[in-house]
């Protein structure tokens, strides 16, 4: 049945939401300030839902993927800046999530760290060449689904259900103001990260999705993201439980582990890894995917994994240049994590650009006919559009002034 | 204004598709002529990094430097349907476009696996 066809939604969502940096902010968020900022993921879930909805249905009722309306709807020449910067950031986020592999992959054979990335680029290089899209979709999507041990984990740890759920009403407790708008700006960001929106508008196009998938599309989007929410919620939890107060700061891979190995010993922690391993890989897919779809998008040419690898020649070769970079990037040995703090500030700059030209096509009856934007739609997507504004305006200087969240 | 002007002025920066669906570039400017007094008119579609020249300034004529220059022209005849993408009455090596894809096909198709 066709309804099942949720893969899609569920990859963009694990790699959009919990990736590498997403899996250590949240955590860390927790660490923080306990439960306190739970109802920001909410505001971010939402965003992505309406948003990726958005961009879906414009995929399947006009054929355009997110690059072709920014090209056609903001222009030559800020198209092309909102280019350059979706590039950076995707390649940025690429090289992070590499590197995340290769930590996973460290964690659970114990070979040395630059053996495993060179392993990890030319795993991911192989599958993108040989494997069909829909079987990357199935694999990554629902491999990420170990990652479900957070929320027994969650559980186990035996949190403070009163203030989890105090939680999910705004309230600021604390008399570090700044860098509760740090993690809270950070949080949104996160979740509305421009490359999500790329992945699955092209990936609605790799699927063949026409007006009829429309009920599949809104699928994808409510259950993918929910799910990603969901499981951003049991990270939360298990930092909050597990580290407030003890004067941990989680910063790697291994320490967010523990919210699963802990309360759950070795099976637990088995799990965490292999579901982190399938989450930082897939967010290498879409991110990698995604470099390819913008560059090819914007200039017109032949892109797709639904074409045979020879059949989109520069699309291949756009992917294949991203893994050789990123490969320089991570063999540095620069901090994964650190690079995905960084991708936030050029990810500001290809917010705006990214989500207006999805707003303005959707309500565009010439493309869309009987399927433009409902009020809803429309009420939450110029909502979240201000939202997004207020978070390209305020990331740098919260970055700055907090020294990255360090405080 | 015409309205065949209002409707060449609203594919800009479209998607352009060969009879045979093929992506095969962008409607990158138009060719547009008309003199003091006449009805403006369509004449082509220009595609390619070479007409990146005269679009936004330094940033085009930088991309149009890095893209190599090429510029195609296609008749505005040769237009068989404006959809959401633009659809051409021919293939696209007909025009010269996709030339990019053209040229690279044979060394990826070198790789094994490549037919996948």
């Amino acid at each position: 049945m066709k309804i099942f066809q949720i893969a899609l939604g569920i990859l963009a969502a694990i790699g959009g939401f919990v990736d590498i940096g997403d899996l250590v902010f949240n955590v860390a968020a927790g660490a923080t300030f306990g439960y306190q900022l739970l109802w920001v993921i909410v505001v971010g879930v939402i965003g992505i839902i309406v948003y990726s909805e958005m961009c879906g249905r414009v995929a399947a009722v006009s054929g355009k993927a997110v690059f072709d309306t920014v090209r056609e709807r903001a222009g030559f020449g800020a198209g092309l800046t909102t280019l350059v910067a979706a590039q950076i950031v995707t390649l940025m986020t690429l090289a992070a999530e590499v590197g995340g592999v290769a930590i996973c992959l460290r964690l659970l054979s114990g070979l040395p760290y630059r053996w495993l990335i060179l392993a990890a680029i030319v795993a991911l290089g192989v599958i993108v060449w040989v494997v069909a899209f829909e079987w990357i979709e199935r694999i990554f999507g629902y491999g990420g689904l170990c990652l479900l041990v957070f929320a027994v984990g969650a559980v186990k740890l035996h949190p403070d259900w009163g203030a989890v759920a105090h939680g999910y009403v705004p309230h600021l407790d604390t008399n570090d103001t700044l860098l509760y708008c740090y993690f809270a700006v950070g949080l949104l960001g996160a979740a509305m990260t421009p490359y999500e929106v790329y992945f699955y508008s092209s990936g609605g196009i790799e699927d063949g999705w026409t007006p009829k998938d429309l009920g599949l599309n809104r699928v994808n989007a409510l259950i993918g993201y929910g799910l990603g929410g969901f499981l951003s919620f049991a990270l939360m939890i298990t930092g909050g439980a597990l580290f407030l107060g003890q004067g941990i700061e989680p910063s790697s891979l291994g320490t967010i582990a523990l919210g699963a190995g802990v309360p759950l010993g070795q099976i637990g922690l088995l799990l965490a890894l292999v579901g982190i391993l399938f989450a930082v890989g897939g967010a290498s897919i879409d991110t990698l995917f995604s470099g390819a779809y913008n560059l090819a998008q914007f200039l017109g040419w032949e892109w797709g994994r639904y074409r045979t690898n020879a059949g989109a020649p520069r699309f291949t070769l756009t992917w294949m240049v991203m893994l050789v970079l990123a490969l320089a990037i991570v063999m540095t040995g620069v901090d994964p994590v650190m690079l995905t703090e960084y991708a936030v500030i050029f990810s500001v700059v290809a917010l705006p650009l990214t989500y207006l030209p999805i707003l303005l096509v959707a309500n565009d009856r010439a493309y869309m006919g009987r399927y433009v934007n409902g009020r809803l739609s429309n009420v939450l997507g110029v909502v979240y559009l201000v939202i997004i504004l207020l978070v390209s305006l305020t990331a740098i200087p919260l970055m700055i002034l907090t020294n990255v969240g360090q405080g | 204004m015409s309205e065949e002007l209002d409707l060449a002025l609203a594919i800009l920066d479209h998607q352009l598709l060969d009879c045979e669906g093929r992506r095969c570039g962008n409607v990158d400017d138009l060719a547009i002529e008309g003199g003091p007094g006449e009805g403006a008119e369509v004449v082509a579609i220009l595609s390619g990094p070479g007409v990146w020249r005269s679009r936004s300034g330094w940033l085009g004529r930088l991309a149009a430097w890095v893209g190599g220059g090429g510029r195609v022209r296609v008749p505005w005849d040769e237009v068989a349907e404006v959809e959401s993408h633009v659809r051409l009455k021919r293939k696209a090596t007909d025009y010269g476009l996709g030339r990019g894809d053209d040229r690279l096909r044979p060394w990826i198709a070198r790789i094994p696996g490549a037919d996948r």
